[in-house]
């Protein structure tokens, strides 16, 4: 075999179409060939099913057409270049290949003596990009597996090679240090999406670990979707810790269950777990936990509740409860398994002993500081009564779970129309131009407290102790007195 | 305060100085870079024309997946600033739950800018200015021409 001459007409049109596609193979040996892969990416995803699959995929990147082009003895002049495409594996039907491949053909025929490849070329990239004008692809079920592959992999590697500007740190960042989120495709860095959602899970913040962009979910538009949290799985992505992620879907599934006035928590006070329920399955393995759990607007078991009406009953006859459990009042912790009774919340009596809910004077010691401390350091939403601390902000309060307008200072229910008129009316003695009172939060540096929304009864409380003790105080020296005269 | 905190008030100044809202100066200082010091003339036409403010922006150690606190050192007769001496504002994305994290500060002097325009009476702070506002514009352009003349001049 002997290398063609470097002036060989066909040599120059090779070297020139390699300098333009450095990818390209070329062999200039007698009679010349060169070889090159085109990546196929069409603009509009082709769906593509595999075996007789119902459902089809979109796919954006599929695997590469080679093209392998031989020039004989007389191109361009007097004979056409010899083509030969192919895919591995053979995913492009016959017919189409013999179609392009005929069309290179044409191509000479149209432009007789002249240098045609790279027009070919070009004709080939752009009949790509609408996937060779094919529809849709059924293809054998065992190429399932590395398509879908090949598709994500390819997608991965181009957002890479891409440059993103962090919305939030609002610096350049290469692809690969970023994430695109999966349901509206918003990118920021992985830096700020960690920094973000970890302080918002610490915090206990969990209703906020959504996208960041300013408009996403905002517009009501018919495409545009609805602002959600992001799903645990999609968390482990980013990725943030697993601890991190455990504590976020616990924390939304126990802010769920507290909402649910037909969840009671476990009386022993070293537990507190909640109570066996089907309705809020506990939550296993967070790698597994996909988008649509725990939203707000959907129960997190994906089976219906037990129509309530027809309630199902046992062999023997007694009604089925979730659970596994057959009676109203009994109860059992998902954490201790202890078994107690749902209404007075001691361990359980059996179902023949009446009992009345517990009341306050018997709670244990431990409870009754806690419930201090919550009196002293929260305040309740009028709606859904869950505390609230204010870390930050206003004395005009949006309730965390429920949305509702309250005011932290005294606990009213505030018009959402006209949140601060509250804090206008003179009447309102206690919170009277108080609005920004401890904006920096309950604890802020200045020394002031909140004192609970039960600040002024407690002040009450003690000025009356104080009276007291000075009134005893008083008396003790009248007595003093009395006795030191007789 | 985190370096991509620091990182991003230092950019944020540069965007500003480069392209500063109209009638605003930035007063930064590179020690305490998480608190400026904002001088607003009162937009030409406004209730407020002829008067210069002083303003405060202070950045929370979470900036800025926290918003920036607002507050007019300068007396300022408005529905949407407290009438106190802290000149506090609470509305649209300074309010937490509103605010994202790539909001930037001169969102928030445009915010304030156009407030000073147009306030905005159905999201007030102060009711009874709200209340003139709507019901007696004319009482209310008095008052707040003659605080500009009190106190900001």
């Amino acid at each position: 075999m002997t290398a063609v001459d470097l002036d060989d007409e066909r040599a120059e049109e090779l070297t020139t179409l390699q300098s333009i596609y450095p990818e390209l193979t070329i062999n200039l040996s007698e009679p010349p060939s060169a070889s090159i892969e085109l990546p196929v990416a069409p603009t509009v995803p082709l769906p593509v099913a595999f075996d007789t699959e119902a459902a089809s995929h979109p796919l954006s990147h599929l695997p590469p057409l080679l093209l392998e082009f031989i020039l004989p003895l007389g191109y361009p002049a007097d004979l056409p270049p010899q083509i030969k495409l192919s895919a591995s594996p053979s995913w492009i039907p016959a017919t189409v290949l013999n179609r392009l491949m005929d069309e290179g053909r044409s191509l000479w025929e149209e432009y007789p003596g002249m240098q045609m490849l790279f027009s070919y070329i070009g004709s080939i990239q752009e009949a790509a990009e609408s996937a060779f004008g094919l529809n849709n692809l059924q293809l054998p079920l065992q190429l399932k597996d590395p398509f879908l592959d090949f598709n994500s992999k390819t997608k991965r590697q181009m957002f890479n090679q891409g440059t993103f500007e962090c919305e939030v740190c609002l610096e350049p960042k290469k692809g690969s240090a970023c994430y695109q989120l999966e349901r509206c495709g918003h990118v920021f860095c992985i830096q700020c999406l960690q920094d973000g959602y970890n302080a918002c899970i610490t915090e206990g913040n969990v209703n906020n670990v959504k996208c960041m962009a300013i408009d996403c979910g905002k517009a009501t538009g018919a495409n545009e979707k609805k602002e959600r949290l992001l799903s645990p799985k999609e968390l482990l992505q980013i990725p943030l810790e697993r601890k991190t992620v455990e504590r976020f879907a616990n924390l939304k599934r126990k802010k769920k269950m507290e909402m649910d006035k037909t969840i009671v928590f476990c009386p022993r006070s070293w537990c507190q777990g909640a109570m066996r329920t089907d309705k809020y399955p506990k939550i296993t393995d967070v790698t597994q936990m996909d988008d649509f759990y725990l939203q707000d607007d959907e129960p997190i078991s994906s089976t219906p509740p037990q129509d309530q009406a027809q309630p199902e009953l046992t062999a023997d006859g007694i009604e089925k409860r979730p659970g596994g459990i057959t009676s109203d009042r009994l109860a059992v912790c998902e954490d201790c398994s202890l078994a107690f009774c749902r209404t007075c919340l001691a361990s359980w009596h059996g179902d023949f002993v009446f009992c009345a809910p517990r009341t306050a004077q018997e709670l244990t010691q431990d409870e009754q500081a806690s419930l201090n401390f919550i009196h002293l350091n929260t305040s309740a939403c009028p709606t859904c009564g869950v505390p609230t601390t204010k870390s930050y902000g206003c004395n005009h309060m949006t309730c965390f779970q429920c949305k509702t307008h309250f005011c932290y200072l005294c606990g009213a229910w505030l018009d959402p129309n006209n949140p601060y008129r509250h804090f206008d009316d003179p009447k309102k003695k206690f919170c009277y131009r108080r609005l920004m009172d401890l904006v920096m939060g309950d604890q802020a540096d200045d020394g002031a407290r909140f004192g609970g929304r039960r600040g002024a009864e407690l002040e009450a409380a003690f000025w009356e102790e104080e009276a007291r003790r000075i009134q005893d105080e008083e008396d003790a020296a009248a007595a003093a007195e009395v006795a030191r005269q007789a | 305060m985190s370096t991509g905190a620091k990182k991003r008030i230092m950019k944020e100044y540069g965007e500003c100085m480069a392209d500063t809202p109209p009638g605003m100066k930035i007063n930064f200082d590179e020690q305490n870079m998480t608190e400026w010091e904002v001088l607003m003339d009162g937009p030409d036409g406004s209730s407020y024309a002829g008067g210069h403010f002083k303003l405060k922006i202070t950045f929370p150690n979470e900036y800025p997946f926290k918003p920036p606190v607002v507050s007019f050192k300068t007396k300022i007769y408005h529905p949407n600033v407290s009438n106190d001496d802290k000149g506090s504002m609470c509305l649209g994305l300074l309010r937490p739950d509103e605010w994202k994290p790539p909001n930037k500060v001169v969102a928030v002097l445009r915010l304030i800018h156009n407030l000073l325009v147009e306030p905005n009476p159905d999201d007030s702070i102060e009711p009874s200015i709200a209340n003139e506002y709507k019901e007696n514009r004319k009482e209310f352009d008095k008052n707040a021409k003659d605080w500009v003349k009190r106190y900001a001049k």
